[in-house]
């Protein structure tokens, strides 16, 4: 009798852990519906939508876990959300209209773009303080490198990469890509950069030691955002309703997948098995296998799944 | 005090400025519309319709129709020549028979005729039995301000009820398109 109920409470234990450590979450702004949708990735359910006015869009997660940032452009502000509760912990005003954002590993500070004002916004959660660096039209996506000495930002409407040193936060370097580039992504060892470039249908391979690009992907019409995983490429097309898949080493195009409408923001799983693709125009979230490319699930998102920024987080 | 006459004076500006090319400036934030009817027809003959790029059936005052360039989607363009003097350039980005859908991007903003920029459109079909058919048209788009705090006669609402007017009245054409009766 003791047996079964020490086993059935072991068991139990191993239920709530297995649950606990292994479902990666997905935090899915909606736009339209002005809400964070945090989605359980090993059911593929909603565990819950978290309201956030002012049209939510670019989304980033504190290397524990534990907050997740959302800009909203016509909100004009930063909302930090406490990723367990579900529930808001503070919105900072922000000038203009931040879009991309991007969150240090140790998480004290932030860089936002504000697409409407042409600033870099720089946010340092522990002072309070914020700072405001001209950076070029429409400025999008960004990405840190691995040692964070180094920001770079789509000037989507000037047709370039800006790197910002950030010890002196200001300009290092620009490098002309294809037109309109809004997605930024740097890979796991952090020697090369992707960019997407909307008007271009090209992805842009950047070296970061030497700043120049090595290589320009032919992707589908409005390549969008960029994921890796498994030694391969994924980007989201959105007019093309579709992923281009990419080998990262060799550079050679591996596949296209059929995903739903409008797809706009694409992420790689923890161990980078699935990769998760937010479809703006059909409102899902799609999970497919970076290997064999087949796609293993779909679920409903609220209207307007945008998920611009890295948008998975294991389990806190 | 300052803001405001220069928000009147851009709003000025973008009235009088003469319809822009292909992408123009527009917000951080795509809007939306999901509009759907039911039409007493086969699909065949709905997707006939739809999938004829050159002759659009519309609520619009066309006067007439020039078409350009292949009758392939990212190549063919139709010029609309509407009654009022008024032109909409058009290209068809998608016809996909497979997926019964029609994309269509419209490269000529003026905020005069639709206070929205970046209008896109994807019109699906399904059918609901031998002589019915749903078609549903979605359409991606922004306000028609294009920057930050927009005025109130250029919000993301207004752009919102101005393309669901617009959708409406080119779902109500081609159903009455579709509907009326051979011969007539």
């Amino acid at each position: 009798m003791i047996r079964l109920a020490l086993s059935s409470v072991f068991y139990l234990f191993l239920v709530f852990f297995a649950h606990k450590t292994l479902a990666d979450e997905a935090f899915i702004t909606a736009q339209n519906a002005q809400s964070l949708d945090i989605i359980d990735l090993t059911s593929m359910t909603k565990r819950l939508s978290v309201p956030i006015a002012g049209k939510p869009a670019g989304v980033a997660l504190s290397k524990d876990g534990r907050r997740v940032f959302v800009t909203s452009p016509e909100g004009h502000f930063v909302t930090i959300v406490d990723r367990k509760a579900g529930r808001i912990e503070k919105q900072i005003p922000v000038k203009g209209g931040p879009l991309g954002i991007a969150v240090t590993r140790a998480g004290e500070r932030l860089y936002v773009t504000d697409f409407y004002g042409d600033m870099l916004v720089e946010i340092d959660l522990i002072t309070q303080k914020q700072r405001y660096l001209p950076i070029g039209a429409k400025p999008a996506g960004l990405a840190l490198t691995l040692d964070e000495k180094t920001l770079l930002v789509a000037a989507r409407d000037d047709n370039q990469i800006i790197f910002v040193d950030l010890n002196e936060f200001s300009r290092l370097d620009q490098l002309a890509v294809g037109r309109h580039p809004y997605g930024v992504t740097i890979d796991a060892d952090g020697r090369r950069a992707y960019v997407a470039n909307v008007e271009s249908d090209s992805v842009s391979v950047i070296d970061l030691a030497s700043r120049k690009a090595i290589a320009q992907l032919k992707v589908e019409s409005h390549p969008y955002g960029i994921a890796l995983a498994s030694g391969r490429i994924f980007i989201s097309n959105q007019h093309s309703e579709s992923l281009s898949v990419f080998d990262a080493k060799d550079l050679t195009h591996v596949a296209t997948v059929a995903v739903g409408d409008y797809p706009e923001g694409v992420c790689a799983s923890l161990d980078g098995a699935t990769i998760y693709v937010a479809n703006w125009f059909s409102n899902d979230l799609w999970a497919i296998d970076a290997a064999t490319l087949k796609v293993r699930a779909k679920t409903a998102t609220s209207d307007g799944p945008r998920a611009f920024g890295p948008f998975v987080a294991p389990a806190p | 005090m300052r803001a405001t006459f220069f928000k009147k004076l851009v709003v000025a500006v973008l009235f009088l400025l003469p319809p822009c090319a292909a992408y123009a400036a527009h917000g951080a934030s795509p809007l939306k519309v999901v509009e759907e009817i039911k039409v007493d027809a086969s699909l065949e003959k709905v997707w006939g319709v739809i999938s004829d790029f050159a002759h659009p059936i519309s609520k619009l005052p066309i006067d007439r129709t020039e078409i350009s360039g292949a009758d392939a989607p990212d190549q063919s363009e139709r010029r609309l020549i509407l009654k009022n003097g008024f032109e909409i350039i058009e290209l068809l980005t998608k016809r996909d028979r497979e997926r019964l859908m029609i994309g269509v991007h419209r490269k000529t903003d003026n905020i005069q005729l639709l206070p929205a920029v970046n209008y896109t459109s994807l019109i699906t079909l399904r059918s609901l039995d031998q002589d019915h058919t749903i078609i549903e048209w979605k359409a991606r788009f922004y306000r028609g301000y294009p920057n930050n705090n927009p005025p109130p006669e250029l919000n993301d609402d207004v752009a919102v009820a101005a393309v669901k007017k617009l959708i409406i009245g080119e779902l109500d054409a081609l159903k009455n398109y579709l509907e009326k009766p051979v011969g007539q």
